[in-house]
């Protein structure tokens, strides 16, 4: 692919995207020779119209459509049929659905494809079942016309029946119909220009209610999109892009019924480049909307507020607008050993709305992350620098003055170094150290901000120490310290201001003893200590206090046969923890032991390939809790807690031409302990369905 | 042949120990970046967390966070490595598509500072009368069928809001500490008085988590 058409992949990407995600303020520009983000719109994340374009524009990439080869090919290729019924339970729910999916291909990669789902769920816990149906349905035209064109549509149809612990009955359902037409010329050539155009045109029909409110609405929209991009010199290229869309329609919601419109643009600019020990670029975009629609009276936070409301007045007609702009930077710079990643972006939006409380809310962000890489021989070395500012205010509605911004600002410094100390001995180092500040500023006339502002730093130091005998033994060693330290600015929340200091030391190894047994032990040794900055005050109710904790945690993992496969864990821990008690006059601490606590796992988990595609399964685990608490009175307490499964796993096909499938997987649970339900004491998890393709 | 880090020192060997001496010297040099000087606490406030000893510790420090809108106190009762919260379907259907796909700590640190940045008082009841939370035992612990209320009222305008909720949730011991590793909404439930079916926080959760 060429460079730029990647960049008008994902330019497509984004107008469709956009069309449908309107309200996605700040559109991203795309390099236009960054073949890597052209491949990942062709991922499995598209939609099937989407899917079906890609396919008509490239057939190798869209990797499912066959490539025309004969001219005179039928019109009629072939018809595939996809039916296919489920069940799925689990501890909340049991689920049953089916789907049928059709696929018709037609000459030049023209292909109809439907899809129809049908489901009922019933919930184990709640008094709650919910219905659905859905079908949707592509029409891709493939290489019939100059331009690439596709039909899709689809009906939505679900009920939610809920009753809550008091007894009232809701119901919640939905049908919606969609249709649609996209079209797009790619790639085509105005003199030195290579352009891209895009429109599409979709109607919408939906009739829900919910809590006996209605909420309809018919609308159709129409948009369509250009971008030209040119070389301006070798590796360099300029690309502009324009963006458009109008809205109009009907709506209702509870008994007002109102039109409603939606008109928006993008306008975006951008140079890309990729030359020699550089490639990076600088883009501009800007964006805006205007929403004409009907919405629930809502307070100055956004949030609904229809208490006490007269009937009349509970629903409103709102006018939201919007603009965004966005500008952004970047560069990666690699010379030999030496590399330099800069990026640097800006970003506001300006959010108003006529009639809800929260009126106007604005924002900005700018963020600038640098890293500097570095390698000689067996030691490299990397350098991270990232810094952000952002901000927000808002003047709630009929307000005279903005409430004042608030402000996050975070910056982080990191290093890395790795080294080969030894033939396969790796050696890890890090430094890390964040700063992250929420700053409130006072509104104009009031002389204190909000009163939550606050700091956090952190440091991170950590090594570890890895060696390898390759298919024999592996062994590292963990250390770790952290220092938090967590800041309430404001008297009326800085009495929990503390600072905790983490030590971490964690040796493994694993061990293949033979091809049929591995053993893998690992132990941990954690202590954190919690310095209350204020805790010598009266009015501080806090006392430093440290935790200590051991963990040791094995597995044995056996194949005596090519069949059967044996996993035994067990994990044991130990915890204290202590608070302080008193300081003598040498300045030594004394702590007083809180809890002593000792917890052990075992868990066995058995695998047994009946015949091939079928295996039988098992596992149980049992814990012991220990613990034993000191205060005016002691207590200790043993409580014992466990879960078996038994199930079975089935993968089978039949049948070279019009293959029929059938995967199951079915588990019986049991469990005990303190804090099981009767409802997860005992309980089935299945995973059944059954397809058949002709 | 390599012959260690100072042995032989050729170009590439000298910038990397260029390289060390800077980041050694700025290492060394102390602390890159200073927190500001909090104000001492005042008389008559403070906010007595319980330790997390016990994930009913763990629960009843939410409700303290809530009531001071002090959103330290809800960072710290979250897991420090992994969590996450699934709201229910009626929650949900109220935001775009993928509002809570892949809702984790950041977000749930972002949501709760916007929330309580907010300018809002809140009353919260995290459990209802007579409910009781099972013994801490093990590594994790599932609590079910909490069912939890709180009121915001706005400071702005006035205007108060009521959430009540059932929720699962689950426990996971880190260190020593027990946190919430899964708080999964189940169903809005009825407003004790009115009747009415109120929102859960997945409400508040996708309002003010995505601002």
């Amino acid at each position: 692919m060429k460079p730029a058409s990647g960049m008008i992949l994902v330019f497509l990407a984004v107008l469709g995207l956009g069309s449908l995600e309107f309200d996605a303020a700040f559109a991203q520009d795309e390099d236009p020779t960054g073949a890597e983000a052209a491949a990942d719109s062709l991922d499995d994340g598209m939609t099937d119209i989407e899917r079906a374009m890609a396919a008509a524009r490239d057939p190798d990439q869209a990797g499912h459509v066959q490539q025309a080869t004969e001219t005179d090919e039928p019109f009629f290729k072939s018809m595939t049929n996809v039916p296919k019924a489920g069940a799925l339970a689990n501890v909340r729910q049991n689920t049953f659905y089916a789907d049928w999916v059709t696929t018709i291909k037609f000459q030049k990669n023209s292909m109809f494809k439907n899809t129809f789902k049908m489901s009922t769920e019933d919930y184990r816990k709640q008094d709650k079942s919910v219905q659905k149906k859905d079908n949707t349905f592509t029409y891709g035209l493939g290489s019939n016309l100059p331009f690439v064109m596709s039909l899709d549509g689809s009906w939505n149809w679900s009920e939610d029946r809920t009753t809550n612990t008091a007894g009232f009955a809701n119901l919640s359902a939905r049908d919606q119909k969609r249709a649609g037409l996209n079209a797009m010329k790619t790639n085509f050539k105005t003199g030195f220009l290579n352009n891209t155009v895009k429109m599409s045109a979709r109607s919408m029909d939906n009739a829900s209610i919910n809590q006996n409110q209605r909420n309809d609405f018919k609308e159709s929209a129409i948009d369509g999109g250009f971008q030209t991009d040119m070389a301006i010199a070798d590796g360099v290229r300029i690309a502009g892009r324009l963006y458009g869309m109008t809205l109009s329609g009907d709506r209702l919601l509870g008994t007002k019924t109102e039109d409603s419109s939606a008109n928006g643009d993008t306008v975006g600019l951008g140079i890309y480049y990729s030359r020699n020990i550089a490639n990076g670029r600088v883009a501009i975009t800007r964006s805006s909307f205007e929403k004409k629609y009907l919405d629930f009276k809502k307070n100055a936070n956004g949030l609904i507020d229809t208490v006490g409301v007269d009937e009349d007045d509970k629903v409103v007609t709102e006018l939201e607008t919007n603009d965004a702009i966005s500008y952004e930077l970047e560069n990666n710079f690699r010379f030999g050993r030496f590399g330099v990643e800069t990026r640097l972006t800006r970003q506001s939006n300006d959010l108003d709305f006529a009639q809800s409380g929260v009126g106007l809310r604005q924002r900005e962000q700018d963020v600038m992350d640098l890293a500097f890489t570095f390698a000689a021989g067996r030691d490299s070395f990397a350098v991270g620098y990232d810094y952000l500012w952002k901000w927000d205010d808002q003047r709630y509605k009929n307000a005279t003055e903005n409430r004042g911004k608030q402000v996050n600002k975070a910056r982080d410094y990191e290093i890395r170094y790795f080294r080969d100390l030894f033939k396969r001995t790796k050696l890890n180092l890090r430094y890390h150290e964040g700063l992250s500040q929420d700053i409130a500023q006072a509104a104009p006339g009031q002389d204190r901000p909000n009163e939550n502002d606050k700091d956090r730093h952190q440091t991170d130091i950590s090594a570890r120490l890895d060696r390898t005998w390759v298919g024999k033994f592996r062994a590292s060693m963990v250390f770790a310290y952290q220092n938090v330290q967590d800041f309430n600015i404001r008297e009326s929340r800085s009495s929990n201001n503390n600072i905790k200091d983490s030590y971490e030391l964690s040796p493994g190894y694993a061990w293949t003893i033979s091809p049929w047994l591995s053993l893998d032990q690992s132990y941990r040794v954690y202590i954190q200590y919690t310095d209350f900055s204020y805790d010598d005050l009266e009015s501080v109710n806090r006392e430093d206090d440290y935790n200590k904790r051991g963990n040791l945690a094995t597995k044995v993992v056996i194949d005596p046969t090519s069949r059967l496969n044996i996993t035994l864990r067990h994990d044991y821990n130990k915890r204290f923890s202590a608070t302080k008690s008193d300081i003598d006059a040498s300045g030594n601490i004394f702590y007083h032991r809180d809890l002593n606590q000792t917890i052990n796992k075992i868990e066995l988990i058995l695998r047994f390939v009946a015949v091939q595609g079928v295996t039988l399964e098992a596992s149980t685990y049992r814990t012991r809790d220990n613990r034993e608490t000191f205060g005016e009175r002691n207590t200790i307490t043993e409580n014992f807690s466990g879960e078996m499964w038994v199930g079975t796993t089935v993968r089978r096909r039949w049948f070279q031409k019009n293959p029929l499938e059938l995967s199951a997987m079915v588990r019986k649970y049991n469990a005990f302990g303190p804090s099981i339900t009767e409802t997860s004491s005992d309980y089935w998890e299945a995973d059944i369905w059954l397809k058949w393709e002709f | 042949m390599n012959s260690g880090l100072f042995g032989k020192m050729p170009h590439r060997r000298g910038l990397l120990l260029a390289s060390w001496l800077v980041v050694g010297t700025v290492m060394l040099s102390g602390c890159l970046f200073e927190p500001r000087e909090p104000e001492p606490p005042g008389t008559g406030i403070k906010i007595e967390y319980l330790p997390r000893s016990a994930p009913a510790n763990v629960w009843t420090n939410l409700e303290k966070s809530l009531f001071a809108t002090h959103a330290p106190g809800w960072e710290d009762n979250i897991s420090q490595i992994e969590f996450r919260y699934i709201p229910d379907d009626e929650a949900r259907d109220q935001f775009p598509p993928n509002t809570f796909v892949g809702w984790d700590r950041p977000r749930e640190v972002t949501y709760i500072n916007n929330f309580y940045n907010s300018n809002v008082t809140i009353i919260a009841k995290m459990t209802e009368d007579g409910y009781v939370f099972p013994p801490a035992t093990g590594n994790e612990m599932t609590v079910e069928d909490i069912v939890y209320d709180l009121t915001v009222t706005n400071n702005i305008d006035g205007s108060s809001v009521r959430y009540r909720g059932k929720c699962d949730v689950i426990f996971r011991l880190e260190g020593n500490f027990w946190y919430i590793y899964e708080w999964r909404d189940l169903q809005g439930e009825s407003d004790p008085d009115s009747g009415q079916l109120l929102n859960t926080m997945g409400v508040l959760r996708g309002t003010f988590g995505s601002q």
